[in-house]
């Protein structure tokens, strides 16, 4: 009996509290059902392609045979990984995974903000919606047509940067196919075909600053430079840090396609990396089993990097994605 | 002298004129209320006085120089904006500093000004705390503060006490006040309450339409509005404006309305006039109550009574059309049900002309 102890005084309490949550929650699907059918096929989607594929992440840790399908093929526990942290070619992947991400991140990163800065100071307004439309339009263009570009542009015989250094009597650099050349190339092109698209957020988030805080600032005397860093800057911060903590979190996703488009065997020193190496291994190879430990492997490192990033970001300011 | 002047000032945008040439003189250390419904001009009259907007035409000085194409920094003249303009990322003490470190001013003399002016607002408490931590009320403190630290010539104020609940706005306009008289600085002070208006002013300016239509004190303006959107626009309640035709009475003109009549002053433009058609303004305030029918009255109908506390507000129509009555309750409350009829001293009836809305000439009466 838990009548003497309280207990079942308390009962009544929580079942109440159940039921009217329950309550909340079929009154809640009543009264707004169009917006649940809605939402349902972004459900559908996360649930078809994201969450449903993790069930074969378990191959990591199996000795994985197409025949004996995920479940039937036999654990082995560690051994994929093992063979993953020894084998040169893929500590060589995450070698340049790192180094790609970093300054892809360190370079690619203000980019966009820089941009959607240098727009917002753009008084003409034809002028403005010129320059963005041109900034934006690589985005729309597919990536096997960039490196398209890219190759022509670099194309020791015929290309543009070729015969612009031929002018000051340079000889031909097959960039293309110097390890030397691909990271910059390869982070330059990626720049160029995300900043602009990126920075509409930044221009959003600068929308959003209150004109009052500019027309105080110029009757107080303030420049347009000064304006930038000392309203615009700051007051764009919180989307700053939000973007910069869902772009760590993306860190190791490197443009896959574009690497694959751009790189070649003479480049692998410098180009290949997690993602490429999953891929050959995965599908090139046949070898499932491994790959999906470097692919899980991956996985691990960005939720770590989301949840380092969004931890630093709560301490030491008020501004975090969770 | 850091007085104000508008010379004939226009502001158009393209082919549509919002302010139709302007002129007013603001005095050094003058408190000029600019007031008016919405639209009318006042707002951007104030930001072309601040340089935000630029001017179409006319001449604007400031301290007797040329100002029109003067950038607003050296224009000195700080300004208080309606939603406060608080940089959200910066603190109380970093707010009211922004100015001066703008103009690059040393640190000990920031610190200083900043410290002074957090005294005389009672903000030293909230220095170090960001605008969102702050109530409505100090939020509007620190912009004046921002204001007042870099001790412009002229302060303008853009309707500055409006997101504030009725007992703050209350508070806040007393400071107002009590910080104008201790700086001395001219003021322009942009408002659609008439309350504002009445109570903060020196001068009043009462514009409609991008146009002034009356400067005078807040009593002038008051007893002696020059048209009846003046006369209804100061008060609260507003002036009850009732058609009628000016008749002759015994010993003076009369008001002929649908439910009776009232005696008009002896004035002769009154006493010429009669048969014609004008417009009566009543203040509540002005109207006494009656309760029987009686001659030199006007009947109306009850239709309901709103009690304030120490007075009430009648709400009562003469034939089709609404007057408000406000009259003192203490030893009248059992009347106030029984109310048939109102009256009004002579003096105190304005009469305007019914077509152009202009007040019929030799109705001044002194504040």
């Amino acid at each position: 009996m838990n009548g003497a102890d309280g207990h079942k005084a308390d009962t009544p309490k929580v079942a109440y509290t159940q039921r009217s949550r329950m309550n909340r929650i079929v009154d809640h699907l009543k009264r707004d059902w169009q917006l649940y059918v809605l939402l349902l096929p972004t459900i559908i989607w996360l649930v078809v392609f994201l969450y449903k594929p993790m069930y074969g992440l378990q191959i990591a840790f199996k000795d994985y045979s197409i025949f004996k399908g995920v479940a039937n093929s036999p654990w082995i526990g560690f051994e994929h990984f093992e063979t993953l942290f020894s084998s040169e070619g893929f500590m060589r992947a995450l070698r340049n995974t790192i180094a790609i991400s970093f300054w892809s991140l360190v370079i690619g990163f203000p980019v966009p903000i820089i941009l959607a800065l240098m727009f917002n100071e753009i008084l003409n307004r034809r002028y403005k919606s010129t320059a963005q439309t041109i900034v934006y339009l690589p985005h729309f263009i597919s990536s096997v047509i960039i490196a398209g570009i890219v190759i022509t542009a670099f194309s020791p015989s015929a290309g543009i940067v070729n015969t612009a250094l031929s002018w000051f009597g340079i000889d031909p650099i097959y960039f293309l196919t110097r390890p030397d050349w691909f990271r910059p190339i390869f982070i330059g092109t990626t720049i160029w075909q995300e900043a602009g698209f990126q920075s509409i957020v930044y221009l959003a988030a600068i929308a959003g600053v209150s004109p009052t805080l500019y027309e105080s600032a110029v009757v107080d005397g303030a420049s347009r430079w000064q304006m930038m860093w000392k309203i615009t800057i700051p007051c764009i911060l919180p989307t700053l840090i939000i973007m910069l903590i869902i772009r760590i979190g993306n860190m190791l996703e490197v443009s896959f396609e574009m690497i694959i488009l751009l790189y070649q065997p003479s480049t692998y020193e410098t180009a290949d990396v997690v993602n490429t190496f999953i891929y050959r291994q995965g599908l090139q190879n046949g070898q499932y089993d491994f790959a999906a430990a470097a692919g899980l492997f991956n996985a691990v490192v960005a939720f770590v990097l989301v949840i380092g990033a969004n931890s630093i970001a709560k301490r030491y300011s008020r501004t975090s994605l969770w | 002298m850091s007085g104000v002047k508008l010379e004939s000032i226009v502001k158009a945008y393209g082919a549509l004129q919002v302010v139709h040439g302007i002129d007013l003189e603001v005095e050094e250390k003058e408190f000029v209320v600019l007031v008016g419904p919405s639209g009318c001009g006042k707002s951007t009259t104030l930001r072309m006085v601040a340089g935000l907007e630029e001017i179409s035409g006319g001449e604007l000085t400031i301290d007797g120089r040329v100002m029109n194409r003067v950038a607003p920094k050296d224009r000195d003249v700080a300004m208080v904006f309606q939603n406060y303009a608080l940089y959200p990322h910066l603190d109380v003490a970093n707010n009211i500093a922004f100015g001066l470190k703008i103009r690059k001013n040393s640190k000990e003399e920031i610190a200083a000004s900043v410290d002074e002016v957090a005294g005389i607002l009672g903000l030293t408490d909230y220095l170090e705390r960001k605008p969102s931590d702050l109530s409505g009320g100090q939020r509007q403190r620190v912009a004046m503060g921002r204001a007042i630290v870099r001790r412009p010539k002229v302060f303008l104020f853009d309707e500055p006490l409006s997101n504030l609940d009725a007992k703050l706005r209350t508070q806040m306009r007393a400071e107002i006040k009590r910080l104008h008289k201790r700086l001395g600085v001219t003021s322009i002070y942009v408002t659609h309450d008439q309350v504002e208006a009445m109570t903060l002013a020196d001068r009043i300016v009462v514009m409609n339409d991008g146009r002034i239509e009356q400067i005078g004190t807040p009593m002038e303006l008051f007893l002696n509005p020059v048209n009846a959107f003046v006369a209804g626009f100061l008060g609260a309640p507003p002036m009850n404006m009732i058609e009628a035709t000016i008749g002759e009475g015994d010993t003076s003109p009369v008001a002929n309305f649908a439910g009776g009549q009232l005696a008009l002053s002896k004035l002769s433009e009154l006493q010429n006039s009669v048969g014609r058609k004008v417009t009566v303004g009543i203040r509540p305030e002005y109207a006494q109550i009656v309760t029987e029918a009686t001659l030199g009255s006007v009947a109306c109908d009850l239709d309901l009574v709103e009690t304030l506390g120490s007075e009430a507000l009648l709400h009562t129509t003469v034939g089709d059309e609404p007057f408000v009555i406000r009259t003192e309750t203490l030893d009248k409350m059992d009347t106030l049900e029984s109310v048939t009829g109102f009256t009004a001293q002579p003096d105190l009836i304005k009469v305007f002309d019914a077509k152009t809305g202009l007040a019929l000439s030799g109705q001044t009466r002194e504040a």
